[in-house]
C-alpha cells in the first residue's frame, strides 16, 4: 500500500541531513552575495569598466566613470541578433533586444560587478569590473 | 504501450504544456535571467511520485520538445533539456532516498539541479566565466521555487488521493491494463 505510513525513521534521518545540506547551501549563497555586495559598495570610487562580450570574445571595454554624456549603440550578432545598449556615467544597460524573453532589458542598468547583464539568446554578456589603479584610461577601447 | 497509459500520459503532457505556456506569459518576477517558478515541474513530480521515473521522463521530454516546436528556438531547447533532465535525475534519486516522502524536499533538490544544468549550458554558450557569479542567486532561487512547486505537488496529491485508491485513473503497478 502506497499510502499506509508504517513506522519508518530511516527516511526521516536522511531528510534531516538533506535539509541541513540545503540550509548550508542557502546560507553559503547568502553570505557570498552579502560579501560581494558590500565589496562592490566600498569600491565605488574606483574606475568602473564595462566589458561587453559576444560569443565569448570581448567586443568593447568602456570606462563608465569617464562617460560624460550618455550615448547609445547597437551590437549585432552573427545570427542577426540586435541589442541596443545605453552607456551612462557609472552605469550601463540594454534598452531593447531582438531576443524573445527580453530578460536583459528587464535587468535594467547595472553599476556594480554583482550581476552581469546576460542576453543568452544573443550570447551577449555585459560585465562590470573595478579597476583599482589610478591611471587615466581612455574612454573606450574597441577590439 | 496500453491505450490507457497513452491517454493518461498525454493528458499530463497537455497539462504540463499549458502550465508552461501560461508561466512564460507571466513577466519575470526577479530581473535575473534563469530565475522562474518552474511550475511545469509540478506535473513531472506528480508523475514520478504516482507512476514511475520512466513515465516522468516521457512526459518531460514530450513537454520540452512540443514547447520548443510551438514557441521556442533551438537555443531554449538546449537549456530546457539540460535543466529538465538533470532535475529529473536528481528528483528520482532523492525520491528513492526519501522513499517517496516529503515531496517539497525532492523538488527543492530538483530545482537546484535544474538551475545548475542551465547555468552550465549558459557558461558553454557564452563562454564568459563571469556568468558563473549567478550561481549563488540561482541556488537560492532553486531552493525557494522548489519549495513552492513541491508544496503545490504535495497539496495536489491530497486531491489526487481518491483517484489513486484502486481507481482506473491511477492504475497500480502490475495492473495488466497499464504496462
Amino acid at each position: 500500500m502506497k499510502y499506509s505510513y508504517p513506522e519508518k525513521t530511516a527516511y526521516r534521518r536522511r531528510a534531516l541531513l538533506l535539509a541541513l545540506l540545503l540550509a548550508f547551501v542557502a546560507i553559503g549563497s547568502l553570505l557570498w552575495i552579502a560579501l560581494h555586495a558590500t565589496d562592490s559598495e566600498t569600491h565605488k570610487q574606483n574606475m568602473l569598466i564595462a566589458d561587453i562580450y559576444q560569443d565569448g570574445s570581448l567586443l568593447q571595454s568602456i570606462a563608465l566613470s569617464n562617460v560624460e554624456e550618455a550615448y547609445r549603440f547597437t551590437v549585432t550578432g552573427d545570427n542577426g541578433s540586435v541589442n541596443e545598449i545605453e552607456v551612462r556615467q557609472g552605469s550601463i544597460g540594454i534598452l531593447s533586444a531582438s531576443c524573445p524573453d527580453k530578460l536583459c532589458v528587464h535587468q535594467g542598468f547595472i553599476s556594480n560587478s554583482l550581476l552581469p547583464i546576460t542576453c543568452l539568446p544573443n550570447r551577449l554578456v555585459i560585465q562590470i569590473r573595478m579597476e583599482t589603479s589610478d591611471i587615466e584610461l581612455p574612454d573606450m577601447i574597441t577590439y | 504501450m496500453k491505450l490507457k497509459k497513452l491517454t493518461v500520459l498525454s493528458m499530463f503532457t497537455t497539462l504540463a504544456l499549458i502550465i508552461f505556456t501560461v508561466e512564460s506569459a507571466i513577466p519575470p518576477l526577479v530581473p535575473i535571467p534563469g530565475i522562474k517558478l518552474g511550475l511545469a515541474n509540478i506535473v513531472t513530480l506528480v508523475i514520478l511520485h504516482n507512476y514511475s521515473a520512466k513515465d516522468a521522463l516521457l512526459v518531460l521530454l514530450m513537454r520540452i520538445l512540443l514547447s520548443s516546436f510551438f514557441f521556442g528556438q533551438a537555443m531554449s531547447l538546449l537549456y530546457s533539456l539540460a535543466g529538465g533532465l538533470l532535475c529529473l535525475v536528481a528528483m528520482v534519486l532523492v525520491h528513492r532516498l526519501l522513499q517517496g516522502h516529503i515531496l517539497y524536499l525532492i523538488s527543492m533538490v530538483g530545482a537546484i539541479f535544474h538551475n545548475l544544468g542551465q547555468l552550465t549550458v549558459a557558461y558553454f554558450i557564452t563562454s564568459v566565466p563571469g556568468v558563473l557569479v549567478y550561481l549563488p542567486f540561482l541556488l537560492i532561487s532553486g531552493i525557494l521555487t522548489g519549495l513552492f512547486t513541491g508544496l503545490c505537488a504535495h497539496f495536489i496529491q491530497k486531491y489526487l488521493w481518491p483517484l489513486t485508491d484502486g481507481s482506473r485513473f491511477f492504475p497500480k503497478s502490475g495492473d495488466d491494463n497499464w504496462e
